[in-house]
């Protein structure tokens, strides 16, 4: 069979056991034995995965993995959403659109130290949402906001989605994490521009301005935030400044995390072990997907696939603005059926060859690939944030969806802006890292 | 842990009122397969700080980086049975939640059977991997020269746990019964964040 027979048979294959509801890791792992048949000269396809799967499973950096994801397990339990209403609501009063701002806010300050988009939507939701419902600001735009702004729970460092794309590209978790830094403040940037936009447009529907206060007791209603922005800063700096690997920063995360859980009485026995069995679970659950992604990885490159694809493109001398865009809409498409994990996972084992040949740098694809998986967190029928914000409101699907729809074409500007100005991504890492 | 115990005491006490020794064996094993990947986190997180703290106080861990990655690849895999069990393995549900009845067990039954194949092939081949190691005595490269063997065998152990979960939720479907790993649709909302921190998407 030639190249793109088998590249065919693969691809249905995959397709037919996904849809079918075999689970994504099994899916790949099968996917990748069926391509190592394809491969002449004998190679044993059972050893092969052994030896991969050992070789990427037991990495020392891997093990930022579960800590992050402990992190955010942990901050979830606490009172944290509460905390950030109130401390952030006062300074607004003045900005058109006022507290409507606090989900973008909010979102951004838990994304940074979540690494979840589905749990900063959650935590975010759990108090904006009503509190922005009694005061009477527009349902509509709030709901739209929270789902667009959960997102940036993959976009701001920590981020889930990051690490398991720096894994399976084999770049610098670091570096990725840096490059999110400037694309998550510009998705901010937009989303409150749009939001105050709107309010200067529909000066009807916005609610009375709150009780002024005076500096000092903003300031009181903000203390609580101090902690949290401190553990912020801290990331960041030991992440710019070197101080620590991503895999030591996560565990310094942790142990932050585990001292504002203990400050706010939240750090029972029962949430401690809550806390561990839960990161028990979603990492296992990655892992696995990790596992199959890397056999079918290495399967894919024995068949050759994704070199001939790489040249393929190559050959049809493509303005690289254009792939980008072919790309997009691809991945808006794969996002309506698949969960971002998978998302980055397959593309990791077959786009990849083609985005360096394009002379793309890996970690701005990075970038790129999660803001198109923030869109499928958006985009239905299975985005995850709709449906979170589906059972908290009681809204239906549809609802939802067009609320989210204004915020699903915001980030196709941000993934816009960062293409034409690729320095927006690179400038903080090349900055830490020069060279 | 009473949450744990919680969802466990449920799930195995669906039908007959008394269980026999082999699921209460089953169930402990996954259950606590989970535990003792809950303890390798932990020794992650102490490795971790140590390192971290030892570096500027001039103490060296001997190897920690390498046991640190023992640790990650031990988590993972011993993980996996309850992580099964629990329903947080994720699937395209785009189809199969839409069935119901006959058409639904089925698809069940096809889901399981071409799980159990890939993932005993895999436990198959890890062992096969593992043993290896202790034949030929392959040992760390790194400071301390640890039988390989040994941190192999939660690969394996994690593997083979696994397949017979699957085996296990096959002859489950089979009679008749709903898979464990099937979640019930969250009905507040503090379920539905519940997931969506499960989701980690």
């Amino acid at each position: 069979m030639d190249l793109v027979s088998i590249s065919l048979v693969l691809l249905v294959f995959l397709l037919l056991l996904l849809l079918g509801g075999v689970w994504i890791a099994v899916a790949l792992l099968a996917t990748g034995f069926v391509g190592m048949q394809f491969v002449g000269g004998g190679i044993p396809a059972g050893s092969v995965l052994a030896t991969t799967i050992w070789g990427n499973s037991a990495s020392w950096e891997l093990a930022a993995l579960p800590l992050f994801i402990w992190m955010g397990e942990i901050l979830f339990r606490t009172k944290l959403s509460e905390e950030m209403f109130r401390g952030l609501a006062p300074w607004l009063n003045r900005i058109p659109g006022r507290l409507m701002h606090v989900n973008v806010l909010a979102s951004g300050l838990f994304g940074s130290v979540s690494g979840s988009s589905a749990a900063t939507t959650a935590t975010v939701a759990k108090i904006a949402l009503p509190e922005l419902n009694r005061r009477g600001y527009d349902e509509k735009l709030s709901l739209g906001s929270l789902a667009g702004a959960g997102t940036l729970g993959i976009l701001i460092p920590p981020s889930i989605t990051m690490v398991i794309y720096a894994v399976a590209a084999n770049v610098s978790i670091i570096q990725v994490f840096l490059a999110g830094f400037i694309p998550g403040a510009l998705v901010m940037f937009l989303y409150s521009g749009y939001i105050a936009g709107w309010h200067m447009l529909h000066p009807d529907k916005s609610p009375p301005a709150e009780p002024k206060m005076s500096f000092s007791e903003k300031m009181r209603e903000s203390r609580n935030l101090i902690p949290v922005s401190l553990l912020i800063i801290f990331i960041f700096a030991a992440l710019a400044l070197g101080w620590a690997t991503a895999t030591e920063c996560a565990a310094w995360g942790v142990v932050a995390s585990f001292a504002i859980a203990w400050k706010q009485g939240f750090l029972s026995r029962d949430n401690f072990w809550m806390s561990v069995m839960g990161t028990v679970k979603v990492t296992c659950m990655i892992m696995l997907i990790l596992a199959g992604a890397a056999f079918m990885k290495q399967s894919m490159g024995y068949t050759g696939i994704p070199n001939a694809l790489a040249s393929w493109v190559d050959g049809l001398n493509l303005n690289p603005y254009a792939l980008i865009a072919v790309l997009t809409v691809m991945y808006i498409i794969l996002g309506t059926a698949l969960d971002g994990i998978s998302m980055i996972v397959l593309t990791t084992a077959v786009v990849l060859p083609m985005i360096e040949k394009a002379g793309f740098d890996l970690v701005w694809f990075g970038i790129f690939l999660v803001l198109v998986v923030e869109m499928a967190e958006i985009s239905p029928p299975v985005g995850f944030n709709l449906f979170v914000l589906q059972t908290m409101s009681g809204r239906d699907s549809n609802f939802v969806a067009l609320a989210a729809l204004p915020f699903f074409f915001l980030l196709i500007v941000a993934v816009a802006i960062v293409t034409v100005f690729p320095g927006l991504v690179m400038w903080l890492p090349r900055l830490v890292f020069p060279g | 842990m009473s949450g744990e115990a919680g969802i466990h005491g449920m799930l195995g006490g669906g039908g007959a009122g008394k269980r026999s020794v082999l699921r209460v064996v089953l169930d402990g094993l996954y259950l606590w397969a989970g535990y003792l990947a809950g303890f390798f986190l932990i020794m992650i997180l102490l490795l971790m700080m140590a390192l971290s703290l030892g570096r500027p106080l001039g103490i060296n861990i001997p190897a920690g980086d390498e046991f640190a990655a023992w640790a990650m690849a031990a988590m993972a895999f011993l993980g996996l049975a309850h992580t099964f069990r629990s329903g947080d393995m994720i699937r395209v549900g785009l189809l199969v939640d839409r069935l119901e009845g006959r058409r639904k067990q089925i698809a069940e039954v096809i889901c399981l059977l071409i799980g159990i194949g890939v993932v005993g092939f895999f436990a198959w081949h890890a062992t096969v991997f593992t043993r290896f190691s202790w034949i030929l005595n392959d040992r760390a490269t790194g400071v301390i020269p640890v039988p390989l063997w040994i941190p192999q065998l939660a690969y394996c152990s994690g593997l083979i746990l696994l397949t017979i979960a699957m085996i296990d939720e096959l002859v489950h479907v089979l009679g008749g019964g709903t898979p464990h790993y099937e979640k019930p649709k969250p009905k507040t909302a503090e379920e539905v964040i519940e997931q969506a921190l499960q989701s980690a998407v």
